[in-house]
């Protein structure tokens, strides 16, 4: 699904983020990209929704060759990813149905469809009847999760996730680190970049390390 | 998401092009909507940026319904005051039928009236003070009088026209104001000029309010952007939004226009009609018939989108997701 071929990433201000990169992740696969804060884990997700582009290697995803991907194909692209924030990002101007529903928006669905797909994301992440909230009458927690219905309201096959329980306290980062395995065991290519190793022990699940932009571990 | 991820596994969503179509037009439909209700939300930012652009728009366009009025044939005799051909016969002779007869027949004369000798005197004395001045002739002083009306706009035709009349029999004198027509054109030709120039430049202004107003929109809206490019938006996508506030605002401007230019046809049709009758003319300031209003309409509509698109596409492209 994912294929990192000696993948390489040096900003303008010629800061190595990633250096010979390669990895392989299956469809459905679950993985934890761990390492301290600098050691290029956000950047190999933005290689991945097209944020960046990489410097050396290639980037393959679902079969498709994104490294030179042209600035007009990338829309398309991102439609087939969800991501998850550390800060969840909601659009606090709007209610929580309205922000689940903006990739629905985007993909141009019809707004009946909207409606019964939203309540069922919101459903799957515990959020029932909340749509008409607004996301600041809402806890941290509950911020979180209407980020992650908002990231699988399409049902993408991909869904990136950087540091999504860095604000959170243990309890509810299991809880939402569960929901990630759920949609994992759905089909779901789940990439997750945290640094909380005690959290990454407790899951069944797949782990890569960087360091300094290098891969120590896979 | 129960019946979701399964389904859609492993592959890079594929839409077709019916769809997208489909989707577009919905998208489109629904903009047309939500944009105008977004700006009503905020009452006040919108009527101040809806006047600007009326009186941006209203102040050409009022210009220009002056100077057309001025010029149209119909009411010519306002700024070019008929010929009067004064008659060394009277009005009665056959010598003065004749030239009554040989003028209505040309084709450089518009309109013909003739002015008898009782017509005149009744008119010249009810003027105040000279009924006492007149009751000293034993007799009617006054000649008989054709008006002329001529089809010639410039001057120098019209000199022309009023020298060939002075040739004629019966004719006395002929008398008009030649070098105040030409100043008069002269002074037309100006204004006109001054109104294409007026015009480019209050749509210029208008072009400009709109997308200034709509840049700080962006910039309150950036993190909405940024989301919805990484979410799969298109630049094209992005932008829509801004093109319906566009077009809401130019058009919402030029509706402020009308009312705007038909207050001041209401304010000023009393004096002009007064100044009118004084050179008894039917000259008034009309308003804009329908075709007109549409076409105001579509111009602010139009500068509204053209605002959007100069001013957003570029800065919108530069939002970026980091």
């Amino acid at each position: 699904m994912l294929v990192f071929d000696h993948v390489s990433k040096r900003y303008p201000n010629g800061y190595d983020a990633l250096s010979d990169v390669s990895l392989s992740v299956d469809a459905g696969e679950f993985v934890f990209l761990t390492g301290p804060s600098g050691a290029g884990k956000s950047t190999l997700l933005k290689l991945i929704n097209g944020v960046e582009r990489s410097s050396q290697g290639q980037v393959h995803i679902a079969g498709q060759n994104i490294t030179r991907l042209p600035a007009r194909k990338i829309p398309t692209l991102r439609q087939s990813i969800g991501v998850v924030f550390q800060n969840h990002q909601l659009l606090f101007d709007r209610r929580v149905y309205d922000n689940v529903a903006l990739p629905l928006l985007i993909a141009g669905m019809k707004p009946t469809d909207i409606g019964r797909r939203v309540r069922a994301a919101l459903s799957k992440v515990g959020l029932t009847g909340r749509e008409d909230d607004w996301p600041e009458t809402l806890s941290g927690g509950e911020q979180q999760r209407v980020g992650i219905a908002r990231a699988v309201v399409h049902r993408p096959p991909i869904l990136l996730a950087d540091e999504p329980t860095g604000n959170l306290d243990p309890d509810l980062s299991r809880e939402i680190m569960s929901l990630f395995l759920q949609f994992s065991q759905l089909g779901v290519t789940v990439l997750i970049a945290t640094h909380d190793l005690e959290l990454v022990e407790a899951m069944p699940a797949r782990r890569v390390q960087l360091q300094d932009g290098r891969m120590i571990a896979r | 998401m129960n019946e979701s991820a399964s389904g859609s596994g492993a592959h890079i969503r594929q839409i077709n092009r019916a769809d997208r179509l489909k989707a577009w037009s919905r998208h489109h439909r629904q903009l047309f909507r939500s944009t105008l209700i977004t700006l009503l939300n905020q009452p006040g930012a919108l009527l101040i940026t809806w006047l600007v652009i009326g009186i941006a728009l209203s102040l050409p366009i009022l210009l220009s319904l002056a100077l057309r009025e001025i010029s149209e044939a119909d009411t010519r005799q306002v700024i070019q005051p008929a010929m009067s051909v004064y008659l060394s016969v009277p009005s009665e002779s056959e010598t003065a039928q004749a030239l009554l007869q040989s003028l209505r027949a040309s084709s450089a004369v518009g309109e013909v009236r003739l002015i008898t000798e009782q017509a005149a005197l009744m008119e010249f004395s009810s003027l105040a003070g000279f009924g006492d001045v007149l009751n000293a002739f034993s007799e009617n002083p006054l000649p008989g009088i054709i008006e002329v009306v001529p089809n010639e706009r410039d001057g120098a035709g019209i000199k022309l026209l009023a020298q060939q009349i002075a040739g004629q029999d019966g004719v006395d004198q002929v008398s008009f104001d030649a070098a105040w027509l030409e100043r008069l054109s002269a002074i037309l030709g100006i204004l006109e000029r001054v109104l294409y120039a007026l015009g480019v430049l209050f749509s210029g202004a208008v072009i400009f309010t709109i997308g200034n107003t709509l840049r700080l929109t962006i910039e309150n809206q950036r993190a909405e952007i940024e989301i919805t490019k990484l979410f799969g938006g298109s630049d094209s996508f992005v932008q829509r939004p801004f093109i319906y506030r566009g077009f809401w605002l130019g058009f919402g401007g030029a509706l402020l226009a009308f009312l705007i230019i038909q207050a001041s046809l209401m304010y000023l049709s009393g004096p002009v009609e007064r100044l009118a009758q004084s050179y008894r003319s039917n000259f008034a300031l009309e308003a804009l018939d329908f075709g007109e209003s549409i076409g105001l309409f579509a111009l602010g509509a139009l500068l509204g989108i053209l605002g959007s698109w100069v001013s957003v596409w570029r800065y919108l492209k530069q939002i970026q997701p980091k």
